[in-house]
């Protein structure tokens, strides 16, 4: 059964969960937030799609599959993790650019920011892969 | 050094491959490579720290006491690439051993989350670090251990998984208890600093203690084995091959870390409980073994007995019996695997391993009952097989340090294990099939190329670390005095 008004409210939640998911991503490591607690907001938004829309447009939206999503994530660990050998330092060292941009001020961008986008992706594909699978095998809506 | 971390990196990287990759047989492939490359590192690695001693890396820039190090000396080295060799063999076997249900739904990935974990635990230099690579492999054990769901695999997971998390419980209140104490985790730091305040056991036993108890439940020492044999028999074969390797060795590793670091300063204490924990797990698991029927069971309690000789070469504490145990511990790791994998072709022709029903093994395949003839005598400890040097180094050195009461009973144990070994022999090779099936006799073979392949290696191993014995011994007679000289460990961290 179709429920227009719910339709829209969880697909306008699902932006203002993202919105805020990278909020919190880019606001960790010096304040509370961080990859792994914006990976479960974020998928929260999903899940409460996937109850309203169903499994395959959440799969659709995604476009990849959720287990090439924990590969890209932890991909992009990876490359934080191995930079820092292109500069003759030891695995994991902390990068940074320096920045002062004009309009945004002091940014800190670096590896550490990499990492935690990393471990966004990779928990958000853990989250996915086990959730949407329960409903597939229960068959919810 | 630039190297040190590739042994974790490279798991990692084929992690990565075999979520992005879809096709089984292009993630077969991998893993053969990649298996190949870590033996490769491995090897360089046990060359480079042949020639320096020891080498290490400070992850992240950090200097070593609040850092995480990562340290080899030539006992990791030893185990990285023996581990590694172990790995190639179990990975070739795999690829035609397991079924393409599971190799489809990335087997692969976990059998690399095992040997990422066990990498990291042979490099850690920070006890915590240690305790995270012991989550990293057992999380992948937990997965392998259940894979495909089978109604009797479930039920060996549930005892293998309650058990090890137990053990990993100890193991993490023990660092609790220590870091509040001593306000530190790095290992030559905490070294470091019991040697100052050594003579106040009484403020360290209750970490000490929960991590012996830690360590020997997952080593399967003694008292507390009775998960393994539970379980081991229940995945498939490749699987219980892979963990009858890796899995308690790192337990047993990790022991021997913490003795040579901590708690030989209270060896009043610890050596005559780390020794007796030897003889009664090397007397009850060969006397519980021989009671047993099912072929895979006979192996698992054999690994207890077996674990029991590396430990009392440890509680020797001599540079012979550490030596011994350094040796003994990777004949067994490659003897062990290989008992494992001739018992997964059994499994394969047959689809049962009590032996009660099983015979006539020989005449199917000859090479076959050559290779498990090659590795349950070595596990007996016949020349020139690599258990004999192993079972005399460890003899020997309990004779020369004093212990001859010991001793005895290692010999005496290593005739038991022949008596069970000539028992496997007998009933699942040679004696005349009890089923008279003549249509099950006459249909053919499986194909079986690749997982003899894997075997032969082992066995090659095996054998070549008999013949080649003096130089390896020589190599683990360095490693022992290395483990002994618990200042050059902390100075070389520390710097």
């Amino acid at each position: 059964m179709r429920n227009i008004i719910l339709e829209k409210i969880v697909s306008l939640f699902l932006k203002v969960m993202l919105i805020f998911a990278i909020y919190l991503l880019l606001r960790g490591h010096n304040n509370p937030g961080g990859g792994f607690i914006a990976a479960i907001i974020a998928s929260t938004g999903f899940v409460f799609y996937a109850i309203i829309y169903g499994t395959k447009k959440v799969e659709k939206m995604l476009h990849l599959s959720t287990h090439q999503w924990m590969g890209i994530g932890l991909l992009l660990v990876l490359i934080s993790t191995l930079l820092p050998l292109f500069f003759s330092k030891e695995i994991q060292t902390g990068l940074w650019i320096p920045s002062d941009f004009p309009v945004l001020g002091l940014l800190s961008l670096g590896t550490p920011l990499l990492f935690d986008t990393g471990v966004f992706v990779t928990v958000s594909g853990v989250i996915l892969t086990i959730i949407l699978s329960i409903m597939e095998v229960l068959e919810w809506n | 050094m630039i190297l040190l971390p590739a042994p974790i990196v490279l798991p990692f990287v084929f992690i990565i491959l075999a979520l992005l990759v879809k096709s089984s047989k292009a993630k077969s492939i991998l893993s053969i490579a990649f298996s190949i490359l870590n033996l490769a590192i491995a090897g360089i690695i046990l060359f480079q720290v042949n020639e320096v001693d020891m080498i290490k890396s400070q992850m992240g820039s950090w200097p070593a006491p609040f850092g995480i190090t990562l340290i080899a000396d030539r006992f990791s080295a030893f185990m990285l690439f023996m581990s590694a060799l172990v790995f190639i063999a179990v990975t070739i076997y795999s690829v035609q051993s397991i079924d393409k249900e599971r190799i489809k739904n990335n087997y692969f990935l976990f059998t690399f989350g095992i040997l990422m974990g066990v990498n990291g635990s042979f490099l850690a230099g920070d006890i915590f670090n240690l305790y995270v690579w012991f989550e990293v492999m057992l999380m992948g054990s937990f997965i392998l251990i259940s894979f495909g769901g089978e109604r009797i695999q479930l039920e060996g997971a549930i005892k293998y998984l309650i058990l090890n998390l137990i053990s990993s419980f100890f193991f993490v209140a023990g660092i609790g208890i220590l870091y509040g104490k001593m306000g530190s985790l790095n290992m030559a730091d905490l070294a470091q600093k019991f040697a100052f305040t050594g003579s106040f056991p009484s403020l360290f036993e209750p970490a000490m203690v929960l991590f012996v108890v830690g360590f020997a439940i997952k080593g399967a020492l003694f008292p507390f084995f009775f998960w393994l044999p539970a379980s081991y028999h229940t995945p498939p074969p490749a699987v219980s091959a892979l963990f009858a390797g890796l899995l308690t060795k790192v337990g047993i590793y990790s022991l021997i870390r913490i003795y040579t670091l901590f708690l030989f300063h209270f060896d009043y204490f610890w050596n005559p409980i780390i020794l007796w924990l030897g003889i009664l797990s090397m007397v009850i698991g060969v006397i519980t073994a021989t009671s047993q029927f099912d072929f895979r069971k006979v192996l698992s309690f054999h690994i207890i007995s077996q674990v029991g000789y590396v430990v009392i070469g440890l509680a020797f504490y001599t540079i012979s019996g550490l030596a011994a145990a350094i040796f003994f511990l990777g004949h067994n790791m490659i003897s062990k695997t290989n008992a494992f994998m001739v018992a997964g072709w059994v499994h394969r022709e047959r689809k049962t391993l009590n032996m009660k029903v099983l015979g006539e093994m020989f005449n199917k395949n000859t090479l076959w009952g050559v290779l498990f003839f090659i590795s349950a005598f070595s596990l007996a400890g016949l020349p020139p097989l690599s258990g004999f040097a192993g079972k005399y180094l460890i003899i020997k050195a309990g004779i020369e340090s004093d212990h001859i009461f010991v001793a005895l009973i290692a010999l005496f144990v290593g005739l038991f294990t022949l008596f069970s070994m000539t028992k496997i022999w007998i009933e699942v090779f040679w004696k005349n099939n009890p089923t008279e099936n003549a249509a099950e006799n006459n249909t053919k073979a499986l194909p079986h190329g690749l997982m003899l392949t894997g075997s032969i290696i082992l066995a090659l191993s095996i054998i070549a670390m008999g013949i080649w014995a003096a130089p390896i011994v020589e190599f683990c007679e360095k490693a022992a005095a290395d483990l002994l000289n618990t200042q050059k460990y902390i100075n070389f961290v520390l710097k």
